[in-house]
């Protein structure tokens, strides 16, 4: 965690009393009930844009095994479609936004989805926008056409940032994610990323979203123990 | 009003202290790099010290005013001159309409600052009037000014020859090398003694790929400790690589064996260790630094940081101004 403060108002020494009396009242979490919606994000797994991105960087910057191969080796998994299966097998938590605007930090909720990859070195100059890619054990969509060091390997045509504010679900920000928020990434083909690319062109595109669900700490830890860690996906 | 004949290099609307409060969704705060200079700015023309102003790089621009303004130049020497004759700087002058102000390269420093009576009257977004260029927000539409661009500005009236007392002028000077405080840490344990050592002791040189988002540095390679060199692989496989964290404002991120200094529009967050913090207080020095200039640093305490911009703020005040 990063605490931000602005020391004209209070300095370090008062700010680490302060933080220090406000852990000491912080309960077992296990009764924490958060509000977490859930989003379904259409998602082109292994398309033609991050190729295009990986292949760019590959011939410009530095040699590299494409990226979903890469991730597959280092998983122990049996191919590229066995990678697809499992990353979009999982619920994603948004842990936090940062980076860019909007951009969302997400883990794994079932621990049998997780997957690790280094990040590049050295970092990729231009990565296309609402492409989906994971560095460490975080999941995350890229905003806007960015630089980025995420091993890359889908895309979505569903914005996560809005400065026009054009659809309702940016009403209160322009960014759409808060901390708690859930993603699950549907693979998707051309067809269907055509059709949302166009009605968001045309401002009908409707949000797939729960709203109001109620993520229950207590829940997910007694769902946790009984996973059956035998399943293949 | 004003017209922008020439934009300059990099001409942007900046507010003091920017957009505050938006971290947790990536938004970095902007405002002026220079904020030594850019308050005293605002102060000279009557103006709130926070007021929306010009921040110009390298190049100012050529501004043409419709109607007689008070205005002030502070920061890097940019040779500004009304209709052809140098006027001062760090003293708030008239410029009659129709006259035409303009600033060339810099002679001194990287950033100079325009501020006008009643400030620059611009929408704000999410809170502030900051520019920030990389997400096209803020400022005017967004980016920095675009020639023939027509800006109002507020309708306060300043008064002319006020001046700021000598000692406190921030020290902009052409020797080339800057001595920068740093704090240690957020990263205080990834880098080994020699590492940390030789951070110090170096000459830094800093890069012409260097922006509002970050300033990146030339110089030796530091060494590291285990806890970098064998870790889980999460982390990632440089050493300078650690799991996605939060970074602070002034953060010197290690990327690989290149320092970037994360300055007013840098990202909030990113997978690279932060071995040591450049302080608020030290920032003017950033903000006035060019491409090629030496840089120095020196440790300090969060203690004496925090004394140093307390010392700062005095300065920024009307008890400055003569």
């Amino acid at each position: 965690m990063i605490v931000h403060y602005n020391p004209d108002e209070i300095g370090y020494i008062d700010l680490i009393k302060e933080l220090k009396s406000l852990v000491k009242e912080l309960k077992d979490n296990d009764d924490t009930i958060v509000n977490s919606r859930l989003f379904h994000f259409p998602t082109v797994y292994l398309d033609k844009w991050t190729k295009e991105a990986i292949e760019d960087y590959i011939s410009k910057i530095a040699l590299k095994k494409s990226d979903p191969e890469f991730i597959v080796e280092l998983n122990n998994l049996d191919n590229v479609d066995h990678f697809v299966r499992v990353h979009s097998g999982t619920e994603y938590w948004v842990a936090s936004l940062g980076f860019w605007p909007g951009l969302p930090f997400t883990m794994p909720l079932d621990p049998r989805c997780k997957l690790t990859a280094p990040k590049y070195n050295p970092p990729r100059t231009w990565t296309p926008k609402g492409t989906v890619g994971m560095g460490g054990s975080s999941t995350a969509i890229y905003p806007d056409r960015l630089p980025g060091g995420y091993q890359i390997f889908g895309r979505t045509p569903v914005p996560i940032w809005d400065p026009e504010k054009n659809f309702d679900v940016f009403k209160d920000s322009i960014c759409l994610f808060r901390p708690g928020d859930r993603i699950k990434f549907i693979p998707c083909d051309y067809d269907e990323f055509e059709m949302i690319e166009k009605k968001v062109k045309e401002k009908t595109y409707k949000y797939d979203l729960i709203d109001e669900h109620k993520f229950s700490i207590k829940k997910y830890k007694q769902w946790l123990t009984q996973l059956d860690h035998n399943k293949k996906f | 009003m004003f017209e922008v004949i020439k934009p300059g290099l990099e001409t942007s609307v900046q507010d003091y202290p920017g957009r505050i409060g938006f971290l947790n969704q990536g938004f970095p705060p902007s405002g002026p790099m220079d904020s030594w200079s850019f308050r005293l700015a605002n102060l000279l023309v009557g103006n709130h010290e926070n007021t929306g102003a010009l921040e110009c790089q390298y190049t100012g621009p050529t501004l043409k005013f419709e109607k007689d303004h008070v205005i002030s130049i502070c920061g890097a020497d940019m040779q500004p001159k009304i209709d052809g004759r140098s006027i001062p700087m760090w003293e708030s002058i008239m410029v009659k309409s129709n006259q035409t102000l303009e600033l060339g390269f810099t002679v001194t420093g990287a950033r100079s600052y325009i501020a006008f009576s009643g400030g620059i009257d611009s929408e704000k977004w999410l809170g502030s009037q900051s520019t920030f260029h990389k997400a096209g927000v803020g400022g005017i539409d967004g980016y920095a000014l675009k020639e023939s661009q027509k800006i109002s500005l507020g309708n306060s009236k300043g008064k002319i020859g006020r001046k700021i007392r000598a000692e406190s002028i921030p020290d902009i000077t052409n020797s080339g090398v800057w001595e920068i405080e740093v704090v240690r840490g957020p990263n205080d344990d990834w880098l080994d003694n020699a590492g940390y050592e030789t951070f110090l002791k170096a000459d830094w040189k800093l890069q012409a790929r260097s922006d509002r988002t970050g300033f990146r540095l030339d110089g030796p390679s530091l060494s590291f400790n285990e806890k970098a060199t064998n870790k889980s692989p999460e982390h990632g496989y440089e050493p300078s690589n650690i799991i996605d964290q939060g970074y602070p404002i002034g953060g010197i991120n290690l990327a690989g064996q290149t320092p970037i200094i994360l300055v007013n529009d840098g990202p909030s967050m990113g997978g690279f260790i932060v071995p040591f913090t450049v302080p608020s207080a030290s920032f003017w020095k950033l903000g006035q630094a060019k491409p090629n200039e030496k840089f120095k640093f020196k440790e300090i305490s969060v203690l004496e940081a925090q004394e140093m911009r307390s010392e700062q703020t005095s300065l920024c005040s009307m008890g400055s101004i003569i």
